[in-house]
């Protein structure tokens, strides 16, 4: 086999691979990009002349004056400020999230279903158990397509979610989601046991993680 | 292909995504091995390509650019991820070598596992030689090493590879 042969073969090896993202996808993405390099100045600027007793579970909103209320999910303005955690709905539709603090999981729970997401949240190490949330079977290239890790921030895509799915968003993975007896994912280790679920745990930021379940109004709302 | 450059107009987006993209995604999938992540870090380079398309446009190389962000961005993501607990679906995990099937129908299992065997460096100059077709100069820009060192990379990797895949491709031909 002479050089010319090996670099045809390695070529077509590829050759039937395809992009299929339409180009308006990737620019409505790009401008997310924008958006992100943006907040730091945004953010800056805000804590600049923010109050230093604030407190933790104070709303405010980011941009817009007035205060919204964790009691009150479906009047948050399109971005909401909270210490421990951030929501802030994009122009395309994706949904932005910061959490910096495992804190208030019913309010972050609320304000996402407001935006029309079916998600469960906790922070407790626990999800309910039993068949309220099952996991949802899929591949890992899907629940990236349905959120984007950006440090500590989530990036949801809702349009990209199967129907019937939803997200599960929770702390201590492996502790957060029912999982069959003989698989426990350890934290930087591979589990000792072949797994036998579906793929579905990622860390987001230290010890939180989010998986793809089927939605239900028991589970997800 | 149409570059832009000092005294050109300015490439547009749209007309490079489309001529452009899969090559790239072919490129990132030779120097990473998974096509899922592959498309997804070409979207994100992409996407972060238009976002700095002003400066991105007058790249004498776009396209590695937006290779070299992808690559790079998936090695950020490893980093990030190292805690990642992989779960896979037993009922969708198959070797190919046990198969013969193409990964995903869309590559060659053989030549992307010989590939894969490849040191890193390798692949990567595999990719933008042979997958996006550079000069060894521009490769030897892109990755940041010596003209001399990518064309050692590159001589090696022939070698292997034809030494992985030499017996099945010379079979194939005979049957």
């Amino acid at each position: 086999m002479n050089d010319n042969e090996l670099i045809t073969a390695v070529r077509e090896s590829v050759a039937d691979v395809r992009a299929a993202t339409p180009v308006a996808k990737i620019i409505s993405r790009g401008r997310a990009v924008r958006a992100r390099r943006r907040i730091p100045a945004v953010a800056g600027a805000l804590a600049a002349g923010a109050c230093t007793g604030l407190a933790v579970t104070t709303l405010v909103s980011a941009g817009h004056p007035g205060v919204a209320s964790v009691n009150h999910p479906s009047s948050h303005p399109a971005s909401v400020r909270l210490t421990a955690w951030t929501v802030a709905r994009q122009a395309n539709g994706n949904i932005d999230v910061t959490i910096r603090q495992l804190k208030n999981p019913a309010g972050l729970q609320a304000t996402l279903r407001a935006d029309g997401l079916p998600v469960t949240v906790s922070f407790s190490g626990r999800l309910n158990p039993g068949p309220a949330c099952r996991p949802y079977s899929t591949a890992l290239g899907m629940l990236n397509s349905v959120s984007q890790i950006h440090g500590d921030r989530l990036v949801i895509d809702p349009s990209a979610l199967p129907s019937g799915a939803g997200l599960a968003i929770f702390d201590e993975p492996g502790k957060g989601l029912p999982v069959p007896s003989g698989t426990t994912p350890t934290l930087g280790a591979k589990p000792a046991t072949p797994p036998s679920i579906p793929r579905l745990l990622r860390v987001l930021n230290g010890p939180l993680a989010i998986g793809m379940v089927y939605a239900s109004q028991q589970c997800t709302g | 292909m149409r570059w832009s450059g000092v005294g050109t107009q300015p490439l547009d987006f749209a007309e490079f995504y489309r001529d452009a993209a899969d090559e790239c995604l072919r490129a990132v999938l030779v120097s990473i091995g998974d096509q899922d992540t592959a498309r997804e870090l070409v979207d994100e380079a992409f996407a972060r390509a238009w976002a700095s398309w002003p400066a991105v446009s007058r790249h004498p190389a776009p396209k590695a650019w937006v290779v070299r962000t992808a690559v790079n961005a998936g090695i950020s993501r490893w980093r990030r991820r190292r805690r990642e607990v992989p779960v896979p679906d037993l009922a969708t995990v198959t070797d190919p070598r046990a198969t013969g099937e193409a990964s995903a129908g869309l590559v060659d299992p053989r030549i992307m596992a010989a590939l894969m065997r490849l040191p890193v460096r390798q692949r990567q100059v595999v990719a933008l030689r042979l997958i996006l077709d550079l000069d060894t100069a521009r490769t030897a820009d892109v990755l940041g090493i010596a003209p001399g060192t990518v064309m050692a990379h590159l001589g090696r990797a022939m070698a292997a590879l034809r030494h992985e895949l030499q017996p099945e491709l010379e079979q194939e031909s005979r049957s």
